[in-house]
């Protein structure tokens, strides 16, 4: 037998009068805590601090405790020498492939699959990953991402989206794969596309975040800053020529909990193996790749034929052609490959990497998260996502172009290795 | 193979009851819609092996977002199934909403009252005993993050058993209520 809503709620009502006994509650600690976060005027400064302890955390942890103290000196001092060691008598086109430039002291300047491809995935990227990864787990384990949620969702609700779209934005710092995933709790079909496209677009990743923190620890802010700007300027956009409702969603914010240790290392790990597995190979292939590419001279004809593009609208070198060929398949390489063309001789200003970061942010998302947005979203949806990011590319790059020559930022880049 | 549905509202333990029983590892936090799509594990019951699943949160059968569309959808498939239906203590009464709605469809269920703890820190007194005795399935008080009652939680999903909601009307039927 099946009840209507109304008799079910009856039935409930009539079980619970029997079988539930609601003390007095005093309220603790947690309670006004839990209170106070979500008010604007103590939750907003309180969220500002909360982010802000984590980028210190992010750098200080991944930038200055394991790149620069350990890996730096691991894969320069004794990876390398000791590649340059074994592959010595492999045929030149090996040891270009895979080792790099023999005569590189460092795995910044190499540009081989073992020596750059390794120390970028391995040596930046992955502490770059567990850092965020430890104190993301903290921060859902205790309940904080949905008082995030309310915080913003006036400020989400001027374009489209409800609070809840932080929830996967934040997740997409980390990868945005599972960031593509995490929409599915939002409830029209409208606003989960306003939040793939934007997230795909304009939400840089951690392996990403890694690198641009090593690479160009003094622009990182103003990538940020062209990067949100870009967020809300889309979104609002977006919102007034996408069809569809965006309604209010009803959500539980849960009470503070004390994280557990034990579920804080399983995600931690297990998002840390999900990158080691899917990520690695992907840059080792993707350095793979640019280099072949050069080596038949291939690349050379992709920079000319972009080249229009590339220096004509963006005002970028032709070399970063290949940063951008990168990108397709992974944004951290394609970044440190912009280093690493500057690191061997390539001309670029200042305000030209910070152009091409942004750009390679938002170009294209890397394959794994457009092979998602392909399941998540139907075929007319992943093509709108597509359109936007071909305007936004274009737009940005002008703009920036535009600024560009003024001649601000002007001085010639050195990679800091 | 026999298999078991973790079902329940968002945000009240599935996950976590989940690693707990298959010794999986999948993504628990605390805000709800956490699990989008469905996992599948593995646990001994009574010397066999079963397959036990963990379903997305979901309010009640009638979907609203893509998420309870994955559950709602994975519960019709699996017409055999049995369901440990996951009860947020201190929410007791949604959690009844749904597990009555689970109930109808013929399913024989357990329910867990998760989050025990939570409720007896608000002061929330809930008589197990008399709710298991009302509903006429299994209704076992866990903490799932920390391993509690999962022990009898697992002996009494072998009792599961379909209730039919005539009988549970008929023992609430008339006493202890204003109803139209």
């Amino acid at each position: 037998m099946e009840l209507s809503t109304d008799q079910r709620w009856d039935l409930v009502e009539r079980i619970s009068k029997q079988t539930v006994e609601v003390g007095k509650y005093k309220a603790t600690l947690k309670d006004a805590l839990a209170d106070l976060t979500v008010r604007p005027a103590i939750g907003i400064p309180f969220a500002i601090a909360v982010i802000y302890g984590f980028w210190t955390f992010f750098c200080e942890f991944a930038g200055t405790l394991f790149t620069d103290g350990f890996f730096v000196k691991i894969f320069d001092g004794y990876w390398l020498p000791w590649l340059q060691n074994v592959f010595a008598g492999a045929p030149t086109w090996v040891f270009n492939v895979f080792v790099g430039d023999p005569l590189a002291t460092n795995c910044f300047e190499a540009f081989g699959v073992l020596s750059s491809g390794l120390f970028l995935a391995i040596g930046v990227v992955l502490p770059a990953i567990v850092a965020f990864y430890l104190i993301f787990a903290i921060l859902e384990d205790v309940g904080y991402m949905p008082r995030l949620a309310v915080l913003v969702d006036g400020l989400l609700h001027k374009i489209g989206l409800h609070g809840y779209a932080v929830v996967p934005t934040m997740l997409s710092l980390g990868c945005n794969v599972p960031g593509v995933t995490a929409c599915r709790p939002l409830d029209t079909r409208k606003q989960r596309f306003l939040a793939i496209a934007l997230l795909s677009v304009f939400v840089p990743c951690g392996a990403q975040i890694g690198i641009m923190q090593g690479m160009i620890p003094g622009l990182i802010g103003w990538v940020f800053l062209a990067l949100v700007i870009g967020y809300f300027a889309v979104g609002w956009v977006l919102n007034k020529i996408v069809p569809g409702e965006s309604p209010e969603i009803l959500m539980d914010v849960p009470p503070y909990q004390a994280p557990t240790a034990r579920n804080v290392w399983t995600k931690l790990w297990t998002r840390v193996w999900r990158f080691l597995k899917v990520a690695v190979p992907f840059v080792l292939l993707g350095c793979l790749i640019v280099n072949v590419l050069y080596m038949t001279g291939a690349m050379d004809a992709i920079a000319s034929a972009l080249s229009p593009v590339i220096t004509g609208v963006f005002g970028l070198p032709e070399e970063t052609a290949s940063a951008m060929v990168a990108g397709f398949l992974r944004k951290d390489l394609a970044v440190g490959t912009i280093g690493m063309l500057a690191a061997g001789g390539m001309t670029i200003t200042l305000f030209q990497v910070f152009t091409a970061v942004v750009l390679l942010s938002i170009y294209f998302p890397c394959l794994a998260t457009f092979a998602l947005m392909i399941k998540e979203l139907n075929w007319k949806q992943t093509l709108g996502a597509l359109a936007t990011l071909i305007v936004v590319v274009f737009v940005f790059g002008a703009i920036l172009h535009l600024i560009g020559s003024s001649g601000i930022g002007s001085s010639a880049w050195v990679p800091l290795e | 193979m026999k298999k078991v549905l973790l079902m329940g509202q968002a945000n009240v333990g599935k996950s976590a009851l989940f690693n707990r029983l298959a010794g999986a590892r999948v993504t628990e936090s605390n805000y709800p819609g956490t699990t989008v799509d469905f996992a599948k594990g593995r646990m001994r019951l009574n010397h066999e092996d079963v397959e036990i699943i963990d379903v997305p949160g979901t309010f009640s059968l009638e979907p609203k977002d893509k998420a309870e569309e994955v559950a709602v959808r994975m519960l019709e498939q699996e017409k055999d199934a049995l369901v440990v239906c996951i009860i947020d203590s201190s929410k007791i009464e949604r959690g009844l909403y749904l597990a009555l709605e689970i109930m109808e469809k013929g399913y024989p269920v357990v329910v867990a009252l998760n989050m025990w703890d939570v409720a007896k820190n608000g002061n929330v007194k809930i008589n197990a005993p008399k709710l298991e005795q009302i509903l006429g399935v299994p209704v076992v008080p866990t903490v799932a993050t920390r391993g509690e009652g999962l022990k009898e939680l697992v002996l009494r999903i072998e009792n599961a058993t379909s209730a039919s909601i005539e009988e549970v009307m008929e023992k609430v039927g008339g006493k202890g209520g204003t109803f139209n």
